[in-house]
């Protein structure tokens, strides 16, 4: 095995690098670089992002910046731990324990004293979070957090105790990672609307993962091309699998897969210098999309980065389903709480005669009669008739004696649904309506244009952290759950993230 | 509701119900020459640069089922990362068959059916090699079908990250011997895994493209072993499989009953030097080229003489590349492939090496290199040519023109001449007795009971002497401390299951510590090591000889 070493950025305005040591296996083997990067001889797109990622700074993080990423690690984490309960989970973390020895280096989420490979850890905890659709949205259209804090909280784990990273360092490297996302998105038009043929967590994602675990690990820049480079052959899979339990393993896999490639980039692998760029004849990451306009990214040492996640906020998910299901339910609620009104209390499918909803023309959120809980999570008919009966849908709503209610069956015989011209499938500018027309011939109608979770009206500090004690309650004692808000909410102040990655298990 | 029969459930119908007796004499000795090239393209890209790398990653997994790393006698690695690792070393010098329509079919099926293979409790039989391999071959050549832009080189994927993870999936699924429903769940789960683009051809990471379809398709077998399913119309979708495509018209596969395989009616192109396809038609229209100059009275010296050199070749982006600067690139290189045949009368291994490749002499003969691409000449490996027109400075031309290579499906390489190929990539690795076994085996290998002895001759390697702690011993040891660990412990191993075959690690003047030495502290010199011989003999320990 592999004596190792590891570098990571310090917490400095100077670009000052220590060089960690490390008697773990995994690690790669690192050429310590100069601090002053020379530029690259040719400017290309792909260059400049590797620039990017391997200069940017914790200097560079502002206070909405911080703020912003803490509130998507917090989340990411609740819902990964509540997501190891999960039957989807068990499988990919089975897989991994006998397909691969004991390695007892990564913390696996939720489970005391379960330990895996880096990569392997980075997969099961990647898939944990995804499993039940719970994990936070951003636009354009992707599940940014999944694919990166598993990654990271993996590599922190392979490094010696001596040499954690800082919380700071983590915050850099996870905004390295959600920023890339964001980047990369904005280089196609069809990426702003809800996706039909890739799922971008598999595209976007395995890049951010790869640029994060690069950042983190202190790759030169030319490393951190050759990182997204190689990440770029390991990425993309079809939206088809979306609503079955393979869609929790794009995320797994963005995770482990970013992981991997940095990894492979640090040993000196290379690929193409050109992967970004749009080259005509040869795809590149340009095979992923219908139309793509790639833009350099350059850091301007003196000037700062202005981060994407400033201008365009997160939308957190209130329950475990596709974030365009939270138009439909808060539609539907208003609705129910009028039934409520008029039916003293109850509300029963005999008094509907019809339900009518217009949301956006997306095939694989349109599911008349969902059969199982992952094909629940994506179907507007399904979340409507719920929110109807209920008043709200929750984690339980998927168990799968609500899925086989008689009532809710009978509710959904009467769904039918339109799309209207001016309700895009976009999660910018859609919105949900829900008509519900009753026996005697009354008409009771809702409509939710920006639901509360929504980056335009986002949960407040105390519902995300009633939504993590309830997530991370799930399968942490209470103590821990608050010594987690703790470690989160200090983060960018703890010198060593020991503490974090000591509490999720 | 589906009230069709789903093309992906009649996949999964048939990688479950397809058996030994479907197997024709045609497809038996057509993939069994696929199988011994694979396996000698495999040997000698052990030796690549690219595959340590990856060796060296994957060797941070460790497994209680050991799948065999080829051409190392070696502990093995966790069956996915063998597979990978194995697929890495056949794509690694370009050097594997290729189909049509355009993809590289044995490397991501060999590699998953031989690491899958060792990890199962029962061994299978030749014939079930053959078998699970074939339908690996089977379901790329379908899913190949599905679009037309496959039958064109291509331009965005490259095809082994596509149908290679789907062929992987099928070929493992059937030795694993999952039900119709979960093949139909490993191909849906393996169409998660697809999917590389082309831009990272001539780079390192094209050989990974190769390793990942045959680690990921067996890793998608194991998933659906396990219960965890996918959509079960991925095949049928736009949205699924069909994202890889431009234009896509997905059909089921014939039920078993009447089932004919894609193989007997379209042979592989088997390569005769480590390049992209394409080359072999470059090379040996140059070759004709120079036969003409040869013929009008011009010597070898008259190369100076030479004004331009015109290459009519279809269009291709990647394959177009003036001044490689890496292998890689000059693998993909129409110019450096026809200034290296002119130069040399010949394109071999050794072409692409540093040596040969930075000369500069091929440097100047390079600027003379103009590309034309004529409208008649497609750029498919079915109707593909090749024109070179040599213009010397005195103004005559010599013109040579290839239409198809020896080596093309069209005039495959005689028996004689693919077991020439692989004895010479097998033994840059091998024992003769180990090239020479494998030969046999595969020969014969429908009879076989225990396909085990492959793996066994696999492993019979000719270690070179290392000595001190040279970048050398590093070459020598390059598997890492495991390996003398193995040689410290079991100064014999590996027995065959009953036969007369016996493989001899043996070490000498090693220190005591060393069991607990560490393979940077090898490569430090602090081990004590003073220097590792380790041969390979047969049958009798008293023969050894140390090299």
């Amino acid at each position: 095995m592999m004596i190792s070493k590891l570098q990571k950025t310090t917490r400095s305005v100077y670009t000052m690098r220590s060089v960690h040591r490390s008697a773990t296996n995994a690690l790669p083997t690192l050429v310590q670089h100069a601090v002053v990067e020379r530029p690259a001889p040719q400017e290309t797109v792909t260059a400049s992002f590797g620039r990017f990622i391997s200069g940017l700074g914790a200097e560079h993080l502002t206070p909405t910046v911080l703020q912003r990423s803490k509130r998507m690690v917090l989340d990411s984490l609740g819902v990964g731990l509540l997501g190891s309960t999960t039957e989807v989970f068990e499988l990919a973390l089975e897989h991994c324990q006998q397909m691969y020895a004991p390695d007892y280096i990564s913390s696996v989420y939720g489970r005391t004293g379960t330990k895996l490979s880096p990569t392997l850890a980075a997969f099961v905890n990647g898939v944990a979070v995804h499993s039940m659709d719970f994990d936070d949205t951003w636009h354009p259209a992707t599940h940014p957090s999944g694919a990166v804090l598993p990654a990271l909280l993996a590599v922190s784990d392979m490094m010696p105790p001596n040499r954690k990273p800082s919380g700071l360092d983590l915050l850099l490297a996870f905004n390295v990672g959600i920023e890339i996302q964001g980047r990369l998105m904005r280089f196609s038009n069809g990426a702003r609307n809800i996706p039909k043929r890739f799922h971008p967590p598999s595209v976007v994602g395995t890049m951010g993962s790869a640029a994060a675990c690069a950042n983190l690990l202190s790759l030169d820049p030319s490393q951190c091309s050759h990182a997204l480079a190689i990440a770029t052959s390991l990425a993309g899979a079809p939206m088809a699998n979306a609503a079955t339990q393979s869609k929790p393993l794009h995320i797994g896999n963005a995770s482990r897969l970013g992981m991997e490639a940095a990894l492979l980039a640090s040993r000196g692998l290379e690929a193409s210098p050109l992967i970004l760029d749009s080259v005509t004849g040869v795809a590149g990451f340009n095979a992923f999309y219908e139309d793509y306009m790639p833009l350099p990214l350059n850091l301007d040492k003196d000037k700062g980065h202005s981060f994407l996640i400033e201008v365009q906020d997160i939308a957190f998910k209130r329950f475990p389903a596709h974030l365009g299901m939270h138009w439909v339910v808060d539609a539907a609620a208003s609705v129910n709480k009028l039934l409520v009104g008029i039916h003293s209390g109850t509300v029963s499918a005999s008094q509907v005669k019809e339900i009518l909803l217009r949301v956006p023309r997306s095939k694989y959120i349109n599911r008349p009669f969902p059969e199982c809980e992952h094909q629940a999570r994506h179907s507007f008919q399904f979340n409507a008739c719920s929110a109807l009966l209920d008043g709200e849908v929750t984690t339980q709503s998927f168990t799968a004696d609500a899925i086989r209610r008689p009532e809710l069956a009978a509710l959904l015989s009467r769904v039918r649904v339109e799309h209207p011209a001016d309700n895009p499938a976009n999660f910018d500018r859609m919105y949900g309506e829900v008509q519900v027309t009753l026996d005697g011939g009354d008409v009771l109608s809702g409509r939710c244009d920006t639901f509360y979770g929504h980056w335009r009206n986002p949960l407040t500090n105390e519902s995300l952290r009633k939504k993590f004690r309830s997530n991370a309650g799930a399968v942490l004692p209470r103590k821990q759950v608050e010594d987690l808000i703790e470690a989160v909410e200090a983060l960018d102040d703890l010198q060593d993230c020991t503490p974090l990655l000591l509490q999720l298990q | 509701m589906m009230l069709r029969k789903s093309v992906t459930r009649s996949f999964g119908a048939a990688i479950s119900g397809l058996d030994r007796s479907h197997l024709t004499d045609g497809v038996i000795s057509r993939s069994k020459r696929m199988m011994l090239d694979t396996l000698g393209v495999g040997l000698i890209g052990t030796r690549t640069n690219v595959y340590h790398k990856a060796l060296r990653y994957s060797q941070s997994f460790a497994s209680r089922d050991q799948s065999q790393v080829w051409g190392s006698a070696e502990k093995g690695l966790p069956a996915q990362y063998a597979a990978f690792v194995n697929g890495v070393a056949v794509h690694s010098m370009d050097f594997d068959d290729t189909w049509h329509p355009a993809t590289h079919p044995s490397g991501a099926i060999l590699p998953a059916v031989l690491a899958l293979a060792q990890v199962l409790p029962q061994q299978p039989t030749g014939l079930d090699l053959l078998l699970a391999f074939n339908v690996g071959i089977e379901v790329q050549g379908r899913l190949l079908s599905f679009s037309r832009e496959a039958l064109n080189i291509p331009q965005r994927f490259h095809p082994p990250t596509v149908v290679g993870v789907m062929g992987s999936a099928a070929a493992s699924a059937k030795l694993l011997g999952l039900t119709p429903v979960q093949c139909t769940h490993a191909l849906a789960i393996a169409a998660s895994f697809a999917g590389s683009p082309l831009a990272n051809a001539a780079t390192q990471t094209k050989p990974l493209h190769m390793g990942n379809a045959a680690g990921r398709g067996l890793e998608a077998a194991r998933l659906a072993w396990m219960g965890l399913e996918g959509n079960p119309d991925v095949l049928d979708l736009e949205s699924g499989f069909g994202v890889f495509f431009t234009e896509y018209n997905p059909s089921e596969m014939a039920d078993v009953g009447g089932f004919k395989w894609a193989l007997e009616s379209q042979n592989v192109a088997v390569k005769l030097f480590p390049a992209h396809l394409g080359m072999h038609w470059v090379a040996e229209a140059t070759l004709a080229a120079k036969a003409e100059l040869g013929r009008g009275g011009e010597s070898d010296g008259r190369l100076d003489d030479i004004r331009s050199v015109t290459l009519r070749v279809p269009p291709s982006k990647y394959i177009d590349c003036p001044y490689p600067a890496t292998e890689h690139q000059a693998r993909h290189s129409y110019q450096f492939n026809a200034c290296s045949a002119l130069l040399d009368d010949r394109v071999t291994v050794e072409s692409f090496g540093d040596a040969l490749r930075n000369r500069p002499a091929l440097r100047e003969l390079l600027s003379k290199v103009r590309v034309e691409t004529p409208e008649d000449n497609h750029p498919s490996f079915d109707k593909m040519y090749c024109d070179v027109v040599i213009e010397m400075h005195c103004g005559k031309r010599f013109v040579g023109r290839c239409d198809t290579f020896y080596g093309h499906w069209r005039r495959p390489l005689s028996q004689e001449d693919l077991e020439g190929k692989f004895r010479a990539n097998a033994s840059t690795v091998l024992s003769s007795e180990g090239v020479e076994g494998i030969v046999d085996i595969v020969r014969n290998m429908e009879q076989a009971t225990d396909s085990s002895m492959l793996r066994l001759h696999l492993q019979m390697t000719t270690f070179i002497p290392v000595k001190g702690k040279s970048g050398e011993l590093q070459h020598g040891l390059h598997h890492g401390a495991d390996a003398i660990k193995d040689l410290m412990e079991r100064r014999v191993a590996h027995k065959s299951a009953g036969g007369d075959h016996f493989v001899f690690l043996v070490h000498v003047a090693l220190s005591d510590a060393l069991t607990h030495m560490r393979a940077a502290q090898l490569a430090d010199g602090r081990s004590g090591i003073r220097s590792v011989w380790v041969s390979v003999q047969r049958k009798k320990p008293s023969q050894l000889t140390l090299v």
